[in-house]
């Protein structure tokens, strides 16, 4: 039981806040008496429940996590690189700049509307979700290229390390942090994206089109309980996004431990 | 080594102006003067890291090549180890793994940092990183060794501590080295001779001690009132 409550303890907070958000959902429902504005937190966990066990679920689910892999396999590597070129050639920096001040100010709405009109349904959200997050790997990895010291530089120039060492052991390593965090802002963006461009377009498969067509049915438990997919999913993406990237710099850290042995 | 007619100019100030003097090889020639006279700067004209206006250095046959440079701060790989960050400056030099490995091990032993040598820097002190500095500087098979203050920021003890190390290594494997120091102190004690300067066109003072033994109180006074004054006087 001690061992429980010690594992519970730093996450005290978080679990309360979480309580009193239930709380003050229940008693706004309750008050409001109306199962289409606002339905009670059971029925909406019911109906949560109750989606695992739909015949499309696995098919909705899967479809919305594939279009934001796809959109993040995408974006990462291409912010990755074009982030990494615009810091290191100014006239590359300069040239994409006006294209990122627009897409960073264009309205998602629009994007997934003119989206919709010059693509198929499934292609939107991954389309959409690309003019989206792309500006923020793309600063992110520009940033960590500005930030490599130039003293560094200096001592990999007057050591005599060679340009792959000086990649491999300076450069790709400092931008990391960058890539990790731009990777984890871009994926919360993602799945944003994807959801609103399924919710406009209504795929045949995707949690998306499900809560649009929750909405149209006036069924507001169900629009909740897919939402509450949506946030599981965020959640979920995050933990093994954090998780495969803390395997990666363990195995990689006990690796450069073994060669000093 | 020979600092011939060096003129140098930074942000419309002459720093060098036709500026020569000549080091000693295979000693270690400590340099001192006030902020923004040029010790820094000197260092980094002799390593090419930056371009001289004029004139030119000639260099000992014995003192061409590569140079160790060590700088204010370590200057340490922050992602590798503290046995990477030496092993790398062997790559061009040692291709052979286990002649490498040897050499490092035995460069890590000499500092105290062997049983330490799977940490990263973030996980050492200041004075550890600049001892992983120092055996970088001495393993990488350099013709000279530029010190641009680098004990600057450790504490009395650390200092201490890295300074015997250095001296220690150097006395096993000499090379001429140029050592900047605000210390008047370790001017006086760890360099065979002293140059001060201020003076854009000549030396304020150069002195040429000839000598490794610590000097008595009388003689180490005259010298600590001499290089003051030619602190003081630019």
């Amino acid at each position: 039981m001690n061992k429980i409550l010690n594992a519970i303890k730093p996450y005290f907070l978080i679990i309360l806040s979480i309580v009193v958000l239930f709380i003050i959902w229940q008693l706004a429902a309750v008050a409001l008496d109306s199962e289409i504005l606002l339905p009670n937190v059971f029925s909406v966990l019911k109906s949560f429940v109750g989606l695992f066990q739909t015949k499309d679920f696995k098919m909705d689910l899967g479809f919305t996590v594939y279009r934001a892999f796809k959109s993040f396999v995408i974006i990462v590597v291409s912010g990755a690189i074009f982030g990494v070129l615009g810091g290191r050639f100014k006239g590359i920096g300069l040239w994409l700049s006006p294209l990122l001040t627009v897409l960073k100010s264009t309205p998602v709405m629009s994007v997934i509307l003119l989206a919709f009109i010059w693509f198929e349904t499934g292609t939107v959200p991954v389309f959409s979700a690309f003019l989206m997050a792309f500006p923020i790997m793309y600063l992110q990895m520009k940033t960590g290229y500005f930030s490599l010291e130039e003293e560094m530089n200096q001592m990999c120039a007057l050591y005599g390390l060679s340009k792959k060492d000086k990649m491999l052991h300076y450069v790709i390593p400092s931008l990391t942090t960058s890539f990790v965090i731009g990777g984890k802002q871009t994926l919360s963006m993602i799945w944003k994206v994807v959801i609103a461009a399924e919710v406009l377009t209504v795929p045949q498969f995707g949690v998306g089109a499900k809560m649009q067509l929750s909405q149209m049915q006036l069924e507001t438990g169900s629009v909740l309980a897919w939402t509450m997919v949506a946030i599981v999913l965020t959640a979920l993406g995050d933990f093994v996004f954090f998780f495969i990237s803390n395997i990666i710099k363990s195995i990689i850290n006990n690796k450069k431990r073994t060669n000093a042995l | 080594m020979i600092v011939k007619d060096l003129t140098f100019s930074y942000a419309g100030n002459k720093i060098f102006d036709n500026f020569s003097v000549s080091i000693p090889q295979n000693q270690i020639c400590t340099v001192i003067g006030g902020s923004g006279c040029g010790k820094s700067t000197l260092l980094k004209l002799i390593a090419s890291l930056i371009k001289k206006d004029g004139g030119g250095i000639i260099f000992e046959e014995n003192e061409k090549g590569a140079v160790s440079y060590l700088f204010q701060e370590p200057r340490l790989l922050p992602t590798e180890n503290v046995y990477t960050n030496v092993e790398l400056v062997l790559r061009p030099s040692i291709p052979d793994n286990k002649k490498r490995k040897e050499r490092v091990f035995y460069y890590l032993n000499r500092v105290g940092l062997f049983e330490d040598r799977t940490k990263f820097p973030s996980e050492l002190s200041g004075g550890m990183k600049q001892r992983v500095a120092i055996a970088r500087a001495f393993a990488y098979p350099s013709k000279l060794i530029l010190m641009d203050e680098p004990m600057q920021g450790l504490d009395i003890k650390s200092r201490q501590v890295v300074l015997g190390l250095f001296y220690d290594l150097w006395q096993k494997d000499p090379r001429t080295t140029l050592f900047v120091t605000h210390d008047l102190r370790d001017a006086i004690t760890r360099g065979s001779s002293i140059l001060a300067l201020g003076n854009p066109k000549k030396p304020v003072d150069f002195i040429n001690l000839n000598h490794f033994k610590p000097l008595d109180d009388e003689k180490y006074g005259k010298l600590e009132n001499r290089l003051l004054k030619d602190i003081l006087a630019y």
